[in-house]
């Protein structure tokens, strides 16, 4: 009885097409509903094309930040064993940020040890959207913007306001 | 084919003057009391055809005479009906006990059919076991029975409006009131008291023809009087499958110590992977945040990092043993290690 269902489990070590609903696949087409149903603020996201493990977001630039005004596009590559493994997301749009590594990966405790598969893209793209208000630069991947945000925090908006205009309108 | 014969018999003239109001009920009620009447009638016929031949008057040949081009039919429809219904079944199991010589029910029967209004209605309160006013509850009682007689009685909605049924009406309340008893049972098959038990039986003791020695012949549900268990040999296959209502709110029956099956009411998805978690996902715990997940990705969490996935924090014990085994309804687990169940039955 307990072993009898984890055939279709196995198969997640494999890549999936979109036709087949493997354990990943029907959890993301889940999280794809919920997020259809309830979108989260200034934000969305569905899948690029037909691949239901590469998905496109967008996250408007919070007001009261350097980056309000902004849209930001990122991609959401989810890993064939999801939810057990983060899912890896991307900037595509040119962010200054501590927190976002010069080729847009961004990096967060909860997309990598502190990840938890009970997490949901819902909530990963508001924990982005946290980190425009709250830059975290005692866990920067850019150490210079780090530097910058905690010593001179003006000039930081600043560049970081040049570069949403810039980049992101 | 009813019409004509009832037609025929000069009965209801009188009656229909008399009852003007009992013509505006539903055609639903109409058409299967006529159609309950039309099973009787067939039998009384056939009995008194064997062995009341000559103490009849005129009105017994006028029914008897026409009544037998529709006896292939009303046969055909009594095979029918008693696949179908358990009150229906009643009705005509009480009739065939009827033919046994230790009783005579057929003199009030004949009063009927001879159409004394008075005798009818005395009939009525006899059998119906002295339930409250018959003939104008009945109408009401029947509304959640006829759906499933109705497709058999598309053909005969000639007939319901010619008026010419009110005498057989009296029968019709008369079996109505004592379909009454039995229907409230059907509607509630599982949870059963003391008191619709009694209520149940005693109808079926205040019917007239029912005789201490029949209850052996005729199917009964479990033998007393109840409604149909679902394991019953004899239960229709027509009847809804209450399995479901049958276990949830009442588990103390099937699991026999309730436990935690009790709360187990909507069945929920796993959070990790979307799909349903079964009876041994529901009652398994890992975790004392109460974070619930099934056993597939609890294990595949065990091969990993080994931490909950709603506190982050490590599952305490190693991998759990389950073991689940089904012993004719009842469901056992074991747990080779003690994990914090939801409750212990």
């Amino acid at each position: 009885m307990i072993s009898g269902g984890g055939g279709g489990r196995s198969s997640s070590s494999s890549w999936a097409p979109t036709t087949s609903v493997s354990a990943s696949g029907k959890r993301i087409q889940r999280e794809m509903v919920e997020l259809n149903n309830d979108p989260p603020p200034h934000c969305s996201a569905g899948p690029k094309g037909d691949n239901l493990y590469h998905w496109i977001a967008t996250i408007i630039g919070t007001p009261g930040t350097p980056y309000q005004g902004g849209i930001f596009f990122l991609d959401i590559i989810f890993p064939t064993d999801y939810p057990f493994m983060p899912p890896q997301v991307v900037f595509k749009t040119r962010i200054y940020h501590c927190n976002v590594e010069p080729d847009g990966r961004v990096s967060m405790g909860i997309l990598k040890d502190g990840w938890s598969p009970a997490l949901t893209i819902t909530k990963v793209l508001l924990a982005v959207r946290s980190i425009f208000t709250n830059p975290d630069p005692y866990n920067a991947v850019v150490p210079g913007i780090a530097h910058l945000y905690l010593g001179d925090r003006a000039k930081h908006d600043d560049i970081a306001a040049e570069w949403t205009v810039r980049f992101a309108k | 084919m009813v019409s004509d014969s009832i037609s025929a018999a000069p009965i209801p003239s009188a009656a229909n003057t008399k009852n003007p109001g009992k013509k505006k009920r539903t055609n639903r009620s109409a058409k299967l009391k006529q159609y309950k009447i039309d099973a009787r009638r067939e039998q009384w016929l056939s009995q008194g055809a064997a062995k009341n031949k000559g103490c009849k008057d005129g009105v017994e040949d006028d029914i008897h005479l026409p009544s037998s081009p529709m006896g292939k039919r009303g046969k055909q429809e009594l095979e029918k009906v008693e696949t179908r219904r358990r009150g229906e079944e009643d009705v005509i199991h009480q009739d065939s006990d009827s033919e046994s010589p230790s009783n005579s029910p057929i003199s009030p029967n004949c009063s009927v059919l001879c159409g004394g209004t008075d005798s009818g209605t005395n009939f009525t309160g006899s059998s119906s076991g002295g339930s409250s006013s018959s003939s104008s509850s009945s109408g009401g009682c029947f509304s959640g029975n006829v759906t499933e007689e109705e497709e058999d009685n598309n053909d005969e909605e000639v007939e319901e409006d010619d008026g010419c049924l009110d005498d057989w009406e009296a029968v019709a309340d008369a079996l109505a009131a004592d379909d009454k008893h039995k229907t409230s049972s059907h509607d509630e098959p599982v949870v059963e008291t003391d008191l619709s038990r009694e209520l149940t039986h005693g109808s079926s003791l205040g019917y007239p023809n029912s005789n201490p020695g029949s209850a052996g012949m005729v199917p009964w549900g479990s033998g007393n009087g109840r409604a149909w268990r679902v394991d019953d040999a004899l239960r229709p296959q027509t009847l809804p499958n209450l399995s479901k209502q049958y276990s949830m709110p009442n588990p103390d029956r099937r699991f026999g110590g309730g436990g935690p099956w009790s709360r187990l009411s909507v069945p929920s998805p796993c959070p990790i992977c979307c799909e349903d978690l079964d009876l041994t996902d529901t009652s398994f715990l890992p975790c004392n945040c109460g974070f619930r997940l099934c056993l597939f990705c609890h294990k595949r969490i065990l091969e990993q990092d080994a931490r909950c996935p709603g506190c982050r924090k490590q599952y305490e014990c190693e991998p759990v043993e389950t073991e689940a085994s089904v012993h004719g309804g009842s469901l056992t687990l074991r747990l080779a290690r003690s994990v914090s169940m939801i409750e212990r039955s």
